[in-house]
């Protein structure tokens, strides 16, 4: 009786396994739809709050600016159609197209760019990204109106003297100010909706964009839907119906997704199996390097790293191509300057150390140590602090082991990001494995952010940096402005108060059938210019 | 039954306190805050951010501003994910998490359950043998190991079932749910093997066999009830665990349930957002535990209420 119970039972379970596998095909649609991999969630799409690169990809389908970005990551018209800027290179004025219209029909005015403007900096915004009005680009009054509540948004230099026209007023020429003004950067605000819904504005239910999309849906951990938007001006040209951004948190999952054919491009591809995905897909992988640059920064406030010769040493003990070849394997491209080395017009001053052959560089290693008074004895100590990041944490331990060679007792300590950040503002650590993304090709985003004046947690002062900075923010043509730049590069770091490493790439598996992707540097991808086939 | 469910849904209010009172001071503990980017920010910056989520008022107040909005069941905005307020994220992502939560612990139950009682009814055979040896398997086998390889088969080789993703379909649950009822129905197995062939020897059904009932009966009507009771004890816990997800099965399946928000919320110093799941979990877990209690006094005849 027990048998028979027992083979009864096994049947049903078979019966409700065949049951489980039973399955339909994915319904077949006319619309075109482009699936995009997106990596983890995004953290906001607010357009006056999100500094994310990925989430500016969402932003720059759903948001035009007074420039737009293009395929190739080029600035050219976006809203307005034209500009000027005045011979000193303070004023910009912006002409708007005619007939623009938000995606619920309203009309699009100059007013809605200064309102996007005032609200990125507006105190009571909070918003993270405020400082992009007063870092490389110096808009007029801007500081002064983000650090305090209740100041007069007619200080700021931006205005609107007619429905057509935006006048942006700086505190020194930028010539790469279509870069910062381009995309997402400067997105408008349609005034009605957010003085209806306050915050929530940017709700599915109540948003109004400007862009050739509109977001249809945002589901936390799923998927971002937009849709294509009637009201664009260049609708006509714009060929997708809709853009899906999936959320892939993970990797391995993203890849899987793209082999079944689920994403036409992925956000990631997984670094340890770029050799193998190379042989396997082709010219479908793309990895293009990125405006990020890795190095280590040194913390001269805390002995012996006051002493030149220290830092010098630990930078010198330190193999570049060991490090991205051997250990790193991610692609990414050795750096021997401060800044990601992007364009031609900049002539990058490199550190000296990096043309050395490999037995000088560890013999002035060792022979600064024991100048600075380390030897066999008396060790020279060192933490170098990481994030828990792989690749981060890889490098940081790869460097140890290389410093572990000229006598050095180094180790890592590898922390939360939360925590990293927490170690950085303190100032408690020694090293730190640290990165900076640029806005912009070209030096500029790195140089200013080592400015002493605008970044208080390094504790570095130099009147000679500051002077050059100075000199080169005058300067409206670029030729002169890199020049100065160039300058001040190469005092950071004869100071070595970093030590350079390498610039990253970004990595992508894009599927044929998806027209219209091109690589670029700033890593950005308008679903406007691309569309599905096959 | 009901005054007994009343008292320990009564006596669970100050456990739930300590729960919030002590995840509250023990989060805030930790390094880092919840606004650092990849780019470090100026001071004025983190000012304002500070000023905008109350951060920069005593700890003490912090709290008392948070007991008030749960009072009014907000759970204070979060900020990791800026769109969202907590309770959003939470009513987007709880129904996710239960759906597959529950059916996985239904699946679990019956697989579990009915190989159980296969094993013990054929101890020592090559059922049990084999039975054994799956159970083994799915527990010592990850989730993140079993994942992928029946995202390979099913998705990728054999092309029956979405890889990831949720789009509301059956099609895209089937690999989650499967995933996290295995080691579930493994350990379940077991338990209920070990139960019941205890129970078999046990006086009364030995008695129930002398007065010449059938076997199925026996099996059916006695053993099983009485074999049941460590398998209820720990239903209770593992489905308040399972019902709100997993951050393993939450990520390689791109499932948007809530699981994934215990390690975000306390990686990203999302105050608020841990807070509100601890806060779920903790109600989840209580009343898991009366219900078990419930159903242990409605089957076990040595339990009383009193």
């Amino acid at each position: 009786m027990g048998n028979l119970f027992a083979r009864g039972l096994g049947k049903a379970l078979l019966s409700a396994a065949i049951c489980a596998t039973a399955l339909a095909a994915t319904p077949a649609s006319a619309e075109m739809v482009i699936n995009r991999g997106f990596g983890a969630s995004p953290d906001t799409l607010d357009p006056h709050m999100n500094f994310g690169a990925r989430e500016g990809w969402i932003q720059d389908d759903i948001y035009e600016g007074l420039v737009a970005s293009n395929d190739k990551a080029e600035m050219g018209p976006g809203a307005a159609e034209k500009w000027e800027v005045s011979d000193d290179g303070l004023t910009w004025t912006f002409h708007l197209r005619d007939g623009l219209k938000w995606s619920n029909g309203d009309p699009l005015v100059a007013q809605d760019f200064v309102n996007g403007v005032i609200r990125q900096l507006d105190p009571k915004t909070a918003s993270p990204r405020a400082y992009y009005y007063y870092s490389t680009v110096k808009v007029v009054g801007a500081a002064e109106f983000n650090e305090k509540e209740g100041g007069d948004p007619k200080t700021v230099g931006i205005s609107a003297p007619d429905d057509k026209t935006v006048v942006i007023k700086l505190l020194a020429p930028q010539p790469n100010m279509l870069y910062l003004m381009g995309s997402y950067h400067v997105p408008p605000l349609h005034t009605p909706s957010f003085e209806k819904f306050g915050g929530d504005f940017i709700k599915p239910e109540n948003i109004v964009n400007n862009g050739p999309y509109v977001m249809k849906e945002n589901v936390p951990q799923s998927h971002v839907t937009l849709v294509k938007n009637p009201n664009y001006w260049d609708a006509a040209n714009v060929k997708a119906d809709k853009v899906v951004y999936h959320v892939t948190e993970d990797d391995q999952t993203e890849l899987k997704r793209f082999r079944a054919g689920e994403l036409h491009v992925t956000n990631e591809v997984p670094s340890d199996q770029l050799e193998q995905l190379k042989s396997e897909y082709g010219d479908q992988l793309r990895i293009t390097t990125y405006v990020e640059a890795q190095y280590l920064s040194f913390n001269i406030t805390k002995q012996p790293f006051d002493d030149i010769r220290v830092r010098k040493a630990l930078a010198y003990a330190i193999d570049r191509d060991v490090l991205q070849n051997k250990i790193l394997k991610a692609g990414y491209q050795i750096n021997c300057g401060y800044s990601p080395p992007n364009d031609p017009r900049y002539q990058q001053p490199h550190v000296e150390e990096c043309d050395m052959p490999k037995e000088e560089r560890v013999a002035k290693a060792k022979a600064l140590l024991q100048e600075a008074g380390f030897g066999p004895d008396n060790p020279l100590k060192v933490t170098i602090d990481s994030t828990t990041d792989n690749t981060s944490k890889r490098q940081a331990e790869g460097i140890a082991l290389m410093w572990k060679q000229i006598g050095v007792e180094a180790k890592v300590n590898a922390q939360e990001f939360q925590a990293w950040m927490d170690t950085f503002y303190a100032g408690s650590w020694e090293v730190l494995n640290d990165n900076l993304v640029a806005d912009m090709p070209g030096p500029e985003s790195h140089v200013v952010y080592m400015q002493p004046s605008a970044e208080s947690g390094y504790n570095w002062k130099s009147d000679e940096y500051e002077a050059a900075m100075e000199k080169a923010s005058q300067q409206s043509d670029i030729a002169q402005r890199y020049k100065h730049l160039a300058e001040a590069e190469r005092i950071l770091l004869d100071y070595y108060l970093t030590v350079p490493l390498n610039v990253t790439t970004s990595r992508h598996l894009v599927s044929p059938k998806l027209k219209g992707w091109e690589d670029n540097m700033l890593d950005v991808h308008p679903s406007k210019y691309m569309s599905v086939e096959g | 039954m009901l005054a007994f469910s009343i008292r320990r849904i009564i006596g669970a209010v100050p456990t739930l306190l300590a729960l919030i009172a002590i995840s509250f001071f023990v989060m805030r503990l930790a390094p880092g805050g919840p606004f650092a980017a990849n780019r470090k920010l100026t001071e004025a910056i983190i000012a304002n951010l500070n000023k905008a989520y109350h951060l920069d008022e005593p700890v003490w107040m912090q709290f008392g501003r948070y007991l008030w909005g749960l009072l009014h069941f907000d759970f204070g905005p979060s900020m990791k994910y800026r769109d969202f307020s907590v309770t959003e994220l939470i009513v987007h992502g709880f129904p996710v998490s239960l759906e597959i939560g529950v059916w996985a612990m239904l699946l679990a139950g019956v697989v579990g359950i009915a190989l159980g009682i296969v094993g013990a009814l054929r101890r020592n055979g090559v059922t049990d043998l084999s039975v054994g040896i799956i159970a083994m398997v799915g527990v010592a086998i990850p989730t993140f190991v079993i994942g992928p390889l029946l995202q390979i088969l099913f998705g990728l080789k054999l092309g029956w079932l979405p890889i990831a993703g949720w789009d509301g379909s059956v099609n895209a649950k089937i690999l989650p749910i499967v995933v996290l009822a295995l080691p579930n129905i493994a350990y379940i197995s077991r338990l209920m093997r070990g139960s019941m062939i205890e129970t078999l020897r046990a006086n009364y059904v030995r008695t129930a066999r002398a007065k010449g009932i059938g076997a199925r009966r026996v099996v059916w009507k006695h053993a099983l009830t009485g074999a049941m009771l460590p398998v209820i004890a720990y239903l209770g816990p593992a489905t308040a665990i399972t019902v709100t997800g997993s951050v393993i099965v939450e990520q390689i399946f791109g499932i948007p349930g809530i699981g994934r928000y215990f390690v975000e919320g306390a990686a990203n110093r999302d105050y608020p957002l841990v807070m509100g799941v601890t806060i779920l979990y903790g109600g989840i877990v209580i009343l898991a535990n009366i219900v078990t209690d419930v159903a242990r006094g409605i089957i076990d005849p040595k339990v009383s209420y009193e």
